[in-house]
């Protein structure tokens, strides 16, 4: 049987088309990735009284405790500190729980890969189905803070909050996929990823305000993607509009993060199924 | 995924055709599938990129070819690691081969795995929606095929009920019973035939008939000749990667058996 055993260079290649198709069929297929994206976050609180409310009650816990305690160290204002904490901490949340999964999407899949054609893409829908409902949870806790601080969406700000939505989801939607592909083929990125993803909380103005760095280290902070991508969000739900900086970084992220994931599926897509 | 082609009323014709396929399977070792290498490689440039941009290859199949139309049942035979489940899992459209054509028309179910897609946690009822999901079935069709598939596992209430409740039998039931509850065009197998106790035995065997004759393409794989010869009237040997003979089943299995003695 040895003699079936060779070592060669791998092959170049690039097949556009099935690329395409795979991106196409996945977002069609809709009905698959939400059932299968809402049958995570049943699965992982079946059993429990509270159910995904789990989700609320310790965002809510952390937002409420850490807001306090933080305020008071850097002298902030409640009124201030805390709707941005609240609103950065979710965002944060949302962000990094994408990235950290994306890693996992194809390898957690592998029964399926290996057994049925189904797209690719559908993995990486299901992932942002189950985190946008984690989202949706995460915002409740928020929600009296930003009624008892009187922060008042405006029409404007409602706009900017969906844009930024989408644009939001677009990005997430691209890297993800790339991500999840390194993920199969290096098994180094995960944990590679989970200590960068660590590093950048600290290093993005989250705990603490943008404000409070030098115009220096602010216009350095201009280039971070977890800053711009936080602000998309952020400024929005405190009935600000995100900066034409924030939106142009973020415009060029998302159509960068599409030409390059459909350039790697091109060239990769026939050689997850042997990856994971 | 793709509805039936109608022409003029008429259903046109499954058809299979691989033409010179071979299908390498690149091995990941511990110490290949590290980002080190892909970085050291980066940053040491020439002289360990050209060994490091190798990578070790299983050839599970070399030069197939094999041209198949509605109606057709083939049988693929050989021994372990001859590459029938790679063969199947292409026909699937797991596995893209690197050379070679693979040209499929038709509504493909592949029993490869009977549990996929199974989901221990979820009720019974929630997996059959599942399951039908992820075959491309719709929502109507669905609610259609629920109460037969109840009827035929014979789960009963247990149906509302978190799977891992179930007995392994139960479960297999289960599993068996949303397979096997839609028709598909070309039906891919491995191996199973019939699951569960002896009652139930015998009526999976029954529906899987069914499901064969229901089938405009049947690929079947197989260690019995008894299976073989009953279901299929065409076959494939398979070895080392190779098709050894391709044609009526008869004389494939005279000699494959010809050939190894001891497995008759």
């Amino acid at each position: 049987m040895n003699t079936n055993i060779a070592t060669a260079p791998l092959p170049r290649t690039f097949h556009l088309r099935p690329a395409i198709t795979d991106l196409r069929q996945g977002l069609a297929a809709w009905r698959i990735w939400w059932s299968l994206g809402w049958q995570d976050i049943r699965l992982r609180y079946r059993r429990s009284q509270l159910g995904p409310f789990w989700i609320t009650l310790s965002t809510a816990i952390m937002i409420y405790s850490m807001g306090f305690l933080y305020a008071k160290l850097f002298k902030i204002d409640l009124s201030t500190y805390y709707p941005y904490l609240a609103t950065g901490l979710i965002t944060w949340t949302f962000i990094s729980t994408i990235i950290l999964e994306a890693n996992e999407a194809f390898v957690e899949n592998t029964g399926f890969i290996r057994q049925t054609c189904l797209p690719f893409s559908i993995y990486i829908l299901r992932l942002l189905t189950r985190n946008f409902i984690v989202l949706v949870h995460n915002i409740l806790p928020v929600l009296p803070i930003l009624i008892y601080y009187k922060i008042a969406p405006t029409s404007a700000g409602v706009f900017y909050l969906l844009f930024g939505l989408i644009l939001f989801l677009s990005i997430g939607y691209s890297f993800g996929l790339l991500l999840a592909m390194l993920g199969s083929r290096f098994r180094d990125m995960k944990p590679i990823v989970a200590s960068l993803v660590q590093v950048c909380f600290l290093l993005t103005p989250i705990l603490w305000q943008h404000s409070m760095l030098s115009p220096k280290l602010q216009a350095l902070m201009n280039f971070n993607p977890f800053y711009q991508l936080i602000q998309l969000l952020r400024a929005p739900m405190l009935g600000q509009i995100p900066s034409a900086n924030t939106l142009t970084y973020c415009i060029i992220l998302a159509i960068v993060g599409l030409v390059l994931m459909v350039i790697v599926l091109a060239r990769c897509r026939h050689r997850i199924a042997f990856w994971v | 995924m793709s509805p039936p082609y109608c022409v003029l009323g008429v259903v046109t014709m499954s058809t299979i055709k691989l033409s010179h396929v071979t299908l390498d399977f690149p091995v990941y070792g511990a110490n290949t599938r590290s980002l080190k290498k892909s970085l050291v490689s980066l940053v040491t440039g020439g002289s360990i990129k050209q060994e490091s941009n190798s990578v070790t290859f299983v050839r599970a199949l070399e030069n197939v070819c094999l041209e198949l139309s509605s109606g057709d049942t083939l049988a693929l035979i050989g021994h372990n690691g001859a590459g029938k489940s790679t063969l199947l899992r292409v026909l699937a459209k797991v596995y893209t081969p690197a050379i070679g054509r693979v040209k499929i028309k038709g509504r493909i179910s592949s029993l490869l795995d009977l549990s996929l897609g199974i989901d221990a946690e979820s009720t019974g009822y929630e997996n059959i929606v599942l399951s039908g999901l992820l075959r491309g079935m719709s929502k109507k069709d669905i609610e259609a095929n629920k109460k037969n598939i109840a009827e035929f596992s014979e789960l009963g209430e247990y149906l509302a009920m978190p799977v891992r409740t179930y007995s392994s039998g139960m479960q297999l039931r289960l599993a068996f019973s949303i397979a096997t509850s839609f028709s598909p065009e070309i039906l891919l197998l491995d191996e199973v035939m019939g699951v569960g106790d002896s009652s139930f035995m015998e009526k999976s065997k029954q529906r899987m008939t069914q499901l064969v004759a229901e089938s405009d393409i049947v690929v079947f794989s197989s260690h019995s000749n008894d299976l073989v010869r009953k279901f299929c009237k065409k076959a494939l040997w398979l070895d080392k990667g190779h098709v050894k003979a391709f044609g009526l089943v008869d004389d494939v299995l005279k000699a494959y058996d010809a050939a190894n003695p001891t497995a008759a």
